[in-house]
């Protein structure tokens, strides 16, 4: 009887462990490792890609004998400081597409954390069917090699002297460059109103912009601002025209009475280098049924560009901006090797678009 | 006399010799000030202590958040730290403060113990304390200050709290409700869940003890409980006024933010080894002891059923119990501190199988239960190092500090980013105000409560909801006045270039970036209804500390009574008499 009570403080300790072991998911997790289904062989492989554990996902792979390891591994970690090196997999949605008795297709939703903000990753892959268990077929990575080859360096830059190193950049009692805002147009979305537009850089010198709107109420009293944050091109050439856009969440366009905009220049040391060449822009659909608009992008210089963003600007019959859309490429552009681009739009702006431009941004690692 | 009295492995080990032990211990660490570079939250209660140094009777602290007040965390350990810093600096007050918990917390187990268990085991548990594993982590690797001070004040307070109970004595009601006090002023978490774990099992023995010298009486313990708890209540109420203010004006409804203690341990080794193999150490191998004798002995159940309880707890969320118990506030709470809780319970019982064994071979045990106990603290030291959750605590901030102090920037707010916890160190020394910081809880800004991240400076360890976190901060620069950012992380760079951001200085060889935002205005008070009144600001600058010099002045002026309390229980467990007498 005395000891009643011992077994059962062993017993309760046991079972609690163990149904919490069921409800934290080792159950699941054991399930999933067994790959006895395609969509657990994907979920498996991409567990293992979460943890980083690289040999056992190689290992999962039905091609690995055609595939190279380390090729693998860059794949989906990244290379040459591209966005995703700075990207962990945070976590992955699976559903089958289609299934047969050897081989499937099963569609992965791959949810990034990267340096920039989330990104989502949707991949199709096929697994096939392997003894007792189902093996992911990785489509390999398709890495063009470029020639040797002489790449001049002409192109224009603009360097600024400071005054000492003491002073703040930016406090150096110069002019700042001349620059405007060419248009300005409110649109509201079921859960925002936002800002849409572009700003020019009149003069001879390169600029550093921000553009601010501040929404003011009917009683022309401020009630919300917000800047272009990481819509825009902050650095813009003499001439050079950037599009912008400012999000307001929660807020509806009848509250606002007008609009209070302030673009605010600097001037900066800048150069044209490197010159991205944007071609094969086609409005078309993507995997998920959404919208957008896809191309390739060009590193024309001789150096990579470890982080691109594409900036797209959507007009109307009349010319007028009515959409600005971004979006971050995860793989670093490596010199003359185009790599594609997709940014998308909601549907019933995508019937009204006439025409589109595209811009880049770029951030090169010791360069910003 | 018997030799069996007379052997040295068979005596009490003297409290003195135990708190020389604890001092020749710890002393050495804590001198070379180990915590400030090697835990999470050493710099946090520095930074804390740091404004009650400057401004005592102003908890507003507008150096985190753009202003949050630090009424939301009891301030005795930290007002301590700040009177104590005049003399010895921030650091080492600190310090001070963490040695006075950690020779206190033996004294603490040792009173606590004897309530238990003979005087002889008792010393022994309070040995092993010294060198127990969740000790070493809280302090060396947390730096968990509140905690680690705030129990051995609870362990203090128990034995008057049974005193009471069984005896009725007004002296011990005064000094257990004082030190109860005490010990709630350093900590609010401890004093919810100490009173429940330490004083709930001492409840039972009182009552179990009371019946066995067939007195009656039950009733009476019952109602000494209620008085006492009562009063605790009330003096708990009303020295941390300020603090039930602000819980209630505000209390914690921003999104969860995840913290290891609450995973699975066994789905993920590292938390395994770091919340569970650690903080025990050799503990576990006596937990089949713990559970066998504490269910063998009557007396001892209460304290068996309670230390099972906060081992559970202490095993975060590898069981359902602490998530289906706590309901929301299982995803406030961290769960490291049931480790200590369930160590300390365990203690007593440890005690008598020490003592067990070393009457049955008193060399080979001593030598092995001082090998087990020195590789327990061993292994919570070495693990600061093998562990693959370091801290940055010691980073050097000077450049950054230097910086902001200067040429008005300080006009402008900050952020670091990739700082870790060495953050609080560049608020506790520049003149300059953050929209980040390190106290979660206190935290009212939107982009800070709406996502489930805690710091911006490491935002990328919260993966999306971090970096979701930092960009929405990032939008609202202008509206914080947030131009300067530190950046000790090149992680951070593409975000803030594409931003708008420019990178403007180098410090430490590159180590860390200054990046700023030209438009961005000056930075103004932002205005809040959790700014304590001034009232509130002198009960919290009174009262606390009013209690820890009350606390000191009855210890010195009301001699206990009651030496000891001498329980006698034997070795063998189905003997056990359950009485207690007092020695005068």
């Amino acid at each position: 009887m005395r000891y009643l009570l011992a077994l059962l403080i062993f017993a309760v300790t046991l079972l609690f462990v163990a149904v919490g072991w069921v409800t934290s998911g080792g159950l699941a997790r054991a399930e999933i490792r067994s790959a006895s289904t395609p969509t657990e062989a994907v979920q498996a492989l991409l567990a293992d890609v979460q943890s980083h554990n690289w040999d056992r996902a190689y290992a999962r792979l039905a091609n690995n004998k055609d595939i190279d390891r380390s090729a693998f591994e860059r794949d989906l970690s990244g290379s040459y400081r591209s966005l995703r090196t700075y990207s962990s997999l945070e976590g992955f949605d699976v559903w089958p597409i289609h299934a047969a008795s050897e081989q499937a297709v099963v569609r992965a939703n791959l949810h990034w954390s990267t340096a920039v903000g989330p990104i989502d990753d949707v991949r199709d892959l096929k697994v096939e069917h392997q003894g007792s268990s189902w093996k992911v077929d990785w489509p390999s990575p398709n890495l063009p090699k470029v020639p040797p080859q002489v790449i001049p360096v002409n192109y224009l830059r603009w360097d600024v002297i400071n005054r000492g190193p003491e002073d703040d950049w930016g406090e150096q009692n110069v002019d700042t460059p001349q620059v405007r805002i060419i248009s300005m147009n409110p649109v509201e979305r079921p859960d925002r109103l936002i800002i849409l537009g572009e700003i020019v850089n009149e003069d001879t010198v390169p600029a550093y912009v921000n553009v601010n709107a501040t929404l003011l109420d009917q009683h022309n009293a401020p009630m919300s601002q917000e800047g272009s944050f990481d819509k825009i091109s902050h650095t813009l050439l003499p001439k050079q025209v950037s599009p912008y856009r400012i999000d307001f969440p929660g807020i509806k366009l009848k509250q606002i009475k007008s609009v209070r905009m302030d673009a605010k220049a600097m001037l900066v040391p800048a150069s044209a280098d490197p010159v991205i060449e944007v071609s094969g822009q086609r409005m078309n659909t993507d995997a998920l049924g959404k919208k957008v608009l896809s191309g390739e992008l060009l590193n024309e210089s001789g150096q990579p560009v470890n982080i691109a963003q594409t900036l797209a600007v959507f007009y109307d019959s009349n010319g007028r901006v009515i959409w600005v859309s971004d979006g971050y490429i995860d793989q670093a552009l490596l010199p003359q090797t185009p790599v594609h681009f997709a940014v998308d739009l909601p549907d019933d702006v995508a019937a009204k678009v006439q025409n589109y431009h595209v811009t880049v941004n770029h951030y090169s690692s010791g360069n910003s | 006399m018997d030799q069996r009295d007379t052997s040295f492995f068979r005596r009490p080990i003297p409290p003195a010799a135990i708190v020389l032990i604890a001092l020749v211990v710890h002393a050495p660490l804590l001198i070379m000030q180990l915590p400030t570079t090697t835990t999470y939250d050493a710099n946090f209660h520095i930074f804390f202590a740091s404004h009650y140094a400057h401004h005592w009777f102003n908890p507003w602290n507008e150096q985190w958040f753009a202003g949050f007040s630090q009424t939301t965390y009891p301030p005795l350990g930290h007002q301590w730290i700040a009177i104590l810093s005049f003399i010895f600096g921030l650091n080492m007050a600190y310090m001070l403060v963490q040695l006075i918990g950690v020779v206190l917390l033996p004294v603490g187990v040792f009173r606590f113990a004897r309530l238990w268990v003979s005087e002889r085991a008792a010393s022994y548990a309070a040995l092993l304390s010294v060198f127990l594993g969740t000790v070493a982590f809280l302090v060396y690797s947390a730096g968990q200050l509140s905690t680690t001070v705030s129990a051995p004040f609870y362990l203090l307070a128990l034995p008057y709290f049974y005193e009471w109970l069984r005896w009725g004595r007004g002296r011990a009601l005064a000094k257990g409700v004082v030190l109860t006090l005490v010990a709630a002023s350093i900590h609010h978490v401890t004093l919810l869940f100490g009173a429940i774990l330490f004083a709930a099992p001492v409840l039972m023995l009182a009552w179990m003890d009371r019946r066995a010298e067939r007195d009656g009486g039950g009733l009476a313990v019952l109602g000494r409980a209620a008085v006492f708890t009562a009063l605790s209540a009330i003096g708990v109420a009303i020295v941390l006024l300020p603090y039930w203010i602000s819980i209630l004006q505000h209390p914690i409804e921003q999104v969860p933010i995840p913290h290891a203690s609450r995973s699975n341990f066994l789905l993920n080794v590292d938390y395994g080894m770091n919340y569970f193999i650690v903080p025990y150490g050799a503990l576990i191998l006596a937990l089949p002891f713990i559970v066998i004798r504490g269910a063998s002995v009557p007396r001892l159940r209460p304290l068996l059923i309670f230390f099972w309880i906060a081992f559970i707890f202490g095993l975060g969320g590898t069981t359902p119990l602490p998530r289906l118990l706590l309901g929301r506030a299982f995803q406030i709470l961290t769960f490291e501190r049931f480790t200590l809780l369930a160590a300390l319970l365990a203690l007593p019982i440890v005690g008598l199988l020490v003592e067990e064994l070393l009457d049955r071979a008193p060399k080979l045990a001593s030598i092995g239960v001082s090998i087990a106990a020195i590789a327990t603290f061993a292994l919570a030291l070495g693990w600061m190092y093998f562990s693959p959750f370091k801290t940055i605590g010691g980073m050097n901030v000077d450049s950054v500090v230097s910086f902001l102090n200067r040429d008005g920037h300080d006009k402008y707010r900050y952020i670091t980013l990739g700082f870790g916890n060495a953050l609080p160190k560049v608020s506790t020394y520049t003149t300059a105000n953050s929209v980040d910081g390190e106290y979660n809880s206190a935290r009212l800004l939107p982009e800070m409560t709406q996502y489930g991240a805690a710091q911006l400076t490491s935002a990328k360890f919260f993966g999306r909801a971090g970096m979701e976190s930092l960009r929405a901060m990032l939008k609202h620069a202008n509206r914080y006045g947030l131009k300067y950012i530190f950046v000790h992380d090149a992680y951070y760079d593409p975000l803030l270039a594409f931003a708008g951001w420019r990178k403007i200085e180098t410090f430490d060889n590159g180590l860390v970036t200054v990046w700023s935002k030209e438009d961005v205005p000056p930075a103004r008070k932002i205005e809040s209804d959790a700014i304590p009144a001034p009232w509130e600001g002198l009960l919290w600058g009174i009262l606390p500390i009013g209690c820890s010099f009350f606390a000191i002045l009855l210890w010195l002026l009301v001699p206990d009574r009651v030496r000891s309390l001498e329980i006698v229980p034997s070795s063998t467990p189905a003997e056990v008499p359950t009485y207690a007498r007092e020695a005068h």
